[in-house]
Parts: structure tokens; sequence; C-alpha cells
């Protein structure tokens, strides 16, 4: 097992670090989110935005939203992989090799979980440093933990949806349209309490707005939910995903 | 026979696709391969060659039968069959975004080596398959034939007791192509069992222990060379050399029991399915009529029992 997971990291890791433009977007995208967009819209609110009865600045309420953008961007990135590996015929040649189809899509996953974990340190450290922001260092440890279950979960969602469809174009559109419903039918980027019931309805029942909340917990101290039935429902997404990957993956021939 | 590296009995495929018709790639195919033997899959394109290999390697499951690699159910026992090969598949498979060298030690990893037991495996391979220059290219810049021969070399990598080639030197040149052979001999001396498919008849009959030879996933003739050119009812191959060869002689020929007729400068090398004395006759007949220089007969090649096996009906 130890040894399958090795191989998998190295071959991830190899492919990760000899092309740095991709390692590059992958890392450093959502920070540019952060010191871009975040910036502009802290400017342009001022200190007029209110959430919970709580006046934050955007950049800070926006931190939480930033850090599963990172988590949802580079597990869609990893999930590429399945396609690529494809192309290039190392996807059948992948599954002859010694170790279960469950423990190449964990290594894929575990991989995926460390980028995810080194890009939400990127974007806490940048806020802290080029914004002056002061996340609560001592929840560091769950925020570590929500962006590996959080990314994990993300990562087996994705490939479910890659490994049943097959056909890249075909991905590409159904990746398109959940991007738009997921991200913006979330709290990512506006609390709540001022959307109309039906966009605030689905906003509940999406994953993005659970890992988002916990997210917010746990640098800026503000959640809008029930951070334990959320966590749990993150939690039961995550281990489905990882059935429904298994089950897809284990079905290819 | 010997102890039973790969065992395969009454295997069937049937693949189903939701939006085509099922597809009987395997019709209760059974096939013994002793350990340290080399045998060849002989067969045209769409006979299930290539699914039995996937068979053979865990890709898919068979529909039914059942199929044992070094003694592992390929259905019920997948990890440990994995253990057991390696596998050189027929389409392409490279890691491109990787140089030639990740390539091989990330499939040493894999195989379980150690990362410093991949880089003396990695070294040896790219020694063996003279590719000394393209160590850091990425694969993504090599040629077809040299990702080809990245491929196949992974193969070579891993001590594994079974090794499936497909079409593994399809694209490579001939130097590396006999490369190729040679190691493949050195492995069966060592013990190493190899199922091979090939296009390429000539590098069966010269390779092979035995060779099978299938046809609409069903065994149509297995044996080693010799006896499946005994099969090869009447066949010989027959050359004749003229000073010139006019055009009625192609007629003639035409006329006869030849299967085949190739011109080839002053000579006509033909497939004749006759009998010796039938042969000796059209050989006579051919020389009262034009000046005959030299005559040859030889038995059939693989290729002409290959056809003539095809050829019959069930």
């Amino acid at each position: 097992m130890v040894q399958a997971l090795s191989a998998v990291f190295f071959r991830e890791y190899r492919i990760r670090t000899t092309n740095l433009v991709w390692l590059f977007f992958d890392l450093m995208l959502p920070l540019m989110y952060l010191l871009v967009f975040g910036l502009g819209f802290t400017r342009a609110l001022g200190e007029e935005f209110v959430v919970n009865g709580r006046t934050v600045e955007y950049n800070e309420f926006f931190l939480g939203g930033v850090l599963a953008m990172a988590s949802f961007g580079v597990a869609m990135n990893t999930t590429w992989s399945w396609f690529m590996d494809r192309d290039t015929g190392m996807f059948y040649e992948t599954l002859t090799y010694p170790m279960t189809r469950q423990q190449h899509l964990l290594g894929k996953g575990l991989f995926n979980v460390l980028l995810g974990i080194v890009e939400g340190a990127l974007v806490v450290g940048g806020a802290a440093l080029f914004l002056g922001m002061e996340p609560l260092w001592a929840r560091l440890p769950l925020l570590a933990l929500a962006m590996t279950v959080g990314t994990a979960g993300w990562f087996f969602f994705f490939s479910t949806l890659a490994l049943r469809i097959r056909r890249n174009d075909m991905f590409q559109t159904v990746i398109n349209a959940l991007y738009f419903v997921l991200l913006f039918a979330s709290n990512m980027f506006y609390p709540l309490e001022p959307l109309p019931s039906w966009l605030r309805v689905t906003a509940v029942a999406n994953p993005i707005t659970w890992q988002v909340d916990i997210f917010r917990y746990a640098t800026v101290d503000l959640a809008e939910g029930n951070l334990w039935w959320q966590s749990l429902f993150f939690l039961g997404f995550t281990i489905a995903s990882f059935a429904g990957a298994a089950y897809v993956l284990r079905h290819q021939e | 026979m010997g102890a039973k590296a790969i065992e395969v009995r009454d295997l069937k495929k049937i693949y189903r696709e939701r939006s085509s018709k099922p597809v009987l790639a395997l019709d209760g195919l059974s096939l013994d391969v002793a350990q340290g033997e080399l045998v060849g899959l002989l067969g045209p394109n769409g006979a299930g060659k290539s699914t039995l290999i996937k068979i053979l390697s865990t890709l898919t499951e068979p529909t039914s039968g059942t199929a044992l690699v070094n003694g592992f159910d390929v259905a019920t026992q997948p990890f440990d069959t994995r253990k057991s090969i390696a596998v050189v598949l027929q389409t392409s498979s490279a890691d491109l975004f990787l140089s030639v060298w990740d390539n091989f030690v990330s499939y040493g990893l894999f195989q379980g080596l150690t990362l410093a037991e991949s880089r003396r495996k990695a070294a040896e391979a790219v020694e063996m398959f003279d590719l000394d220059e393209y160590v850091k290219t990425k694969c993504q810049d090599l040629s077809g034939g040299y990702k080809r021969r990245v491929q196949t070399a992974k193969a070579f990598l891993a001590d594994t007791p079974v090794l499936f080639l497909d079409e593994a030197s399809t694209g490579m040149d001939a130097v590396i192509r006999r490369r190729v052979v040679d190691l493949i001999r050195s492995q069966t001396r060592a013990g190493r069992t190899i199922l091979l498919t090939t296009q390429v008849l000539s590098e069966a009959e010269e390779l092979c222990d035995r060779v099978a030879i299938i046809d609409r996933g069903r065994l149509k003739a297995l044996g080693d060379v010799p006896a499946l050119k005994r099969m090869a009812r009447d066949a010989y191959d027959v050359t004749l050399t003229f000073d010139e060869i006019p055009p009625e002689m192609l007629d003639f020929f035409a006329r006869t029991e030849v299967v085949r007729c190739e011109q080839v400068g002053s000579a006509l090398e033909l497939s004749v399915r006759a009998g010796e004395a039938k042969i000796l006759e059209l050989i006579g007949e051919a020389a009262r009529r034009w000046p005959l220089v030299h005559f040859e007969v030889t038995g059939a090649s693989l290729e002409d029992v290959f056809v003539d096996i095809l050829s019959r009906e069930d």
C-alpha cells in the first residue's frame, strides 16, 4: 500500500515539478484572486460590509471563499490528469501495475490534498503578508483538516464525473455548468442572508457553502450555518464521492 | 509441458455498449503456456488477441471461463496477478510530460523497486535501448518510434515472471527490433514466460516456441512452427528463374494450382496448393515452354500456413 502510494506520489510530483507553468497556476491563482478581486471589492465596499450583524472588510469575508476556491480548483485541475492519462495511453498501463484501483485513486487524491494544503498556506500567508490580515493562527489545524477533507472530496467528486464521462469535451461542458452553479449559488462571494429565498435554499444545499463556512470560521471566526451539521455533511460528501469514484474506476475496461 | 504460467479455459468475452450491438471478442478460447515458454499469438485484426492480453493483464474481466496467470485467477485475484506481470500494450503509452529517465524511475517504483533500484534499472534500460541521448528529453518531444522504445523498455525493467507484449516491436527500426528480439530470447532462457502478439509473422517464426492462431475469438491452430507447417495441406513455395518472363507465362500459371504469383526480376515466386508430384509436373510443363534457368521448391512459410488456416471453414 505504502509502496503504491509513494509511486503515485512520485509520478504526480515529477509531472507537476517539471511543468512549472502548470504548477504556478495551480498554486498561485487563488492568492491572485484574493489580492486583485478581493482588494478591489474591499475598496469599493469600504466598511459597509455587514455579515451576521458584524461589520467586516470584504477581504476578511472573502478569505474563506478563496480557500474553498483553492480546494475546488486544484481538485478540478488534478482531475484533468485522468484525461491526460487517457491521451498518453498511460491510463490503461497504470491499471496493470501492481496496486489496486482504489490505491491508485487514493494516491492521486492524497497528492491533490498536498497541493491543496500548500495552496491554502500560500493564501493565508499571502493574506497576512500583503493585506495585513490577522487570521486565527490557533485554528490552523482545523483549517488544514478542512482543506484535507474538502480537497479530497472535490477530487473524488470530479474524478467520478471524469471517469464516467470519458470524453474531454463533454467533461468540460459539464464542469463549466457545475462551476457556475457551485461557485455562484453559494456563499463564496456574498453572504446568504440578503439573497432571494430560491438562491438561498440552493446555496444551503451546496457543499461549497458548507466548506466556505468552515474555512470562514477557522480563519476569521465568521459562519452563517451550523458548523457541526455542515462538517458532517461534507464528510459524507467526501466518503460518497470516494465510493463513487472507486466504483467507476473499478469498472473501467 | 512443465508447470503452467498461463492457463486459459473456455474464455468468453462479450463487449456490451449501450449504443451498439454486443461484440463477441473471445468465444470459448483455451490455451496453456508453460513457464519459460514463448508463445506467439497470431490472428487477423479483430481476432481477439488484444482482448486476451487485456483479460490476462486484468484490464478487463472475462464474461465467462477462467484465466490463471502464475497460478492467480485474473478475475478474483487481480492484485496478485498484477504483481506477476509486465505489459506492453498495443496502444502507445508513455508519460509524455515526464522525461525518459523519470518514465523509467517512476515505472520501477510502481513495480515495487526502491528508488535506488529503480535508478539502477533505469540506467540499464537507457543503455540497452540506446536512449543515452534522450535521457532528459520529455517523451512528448520524442518521435513515435522512440516513444514505443521507451514503452517497451519499461517492461524489461521489472523482473516479473510473465511478460505480455502486444505488438511491441511496431514502429521500431531494424537495429532496435533486433535488440528487442535478442532481449526476448535472453529473457526466456532465464525462465521468463512471454506471450506476444505480432503482425510480423517472420518475427513469430524466428522467436516463438509455439504459435497460436486465433480468429473470431477462437483458437484455430496451436503448435510449434514445423507442426503448423505440416498442418498446411500440400502448400509449397516455388521459385522459378527464366531468361525473361513473357506475359503469357503469367496467364499460364494463373490457370494452375498457383494461389500467389509474384514477379521479382526474371524470377517468379509462387505459392502452390498441390501435391509434390503435381508441382514437379507443373515445373516440367513450364520448362518445356520457356527456358528455365533455376528452380527451388520449399515448404510453406508461416504466412502461407496462416493464410491457409484462416481460409478454412469451421
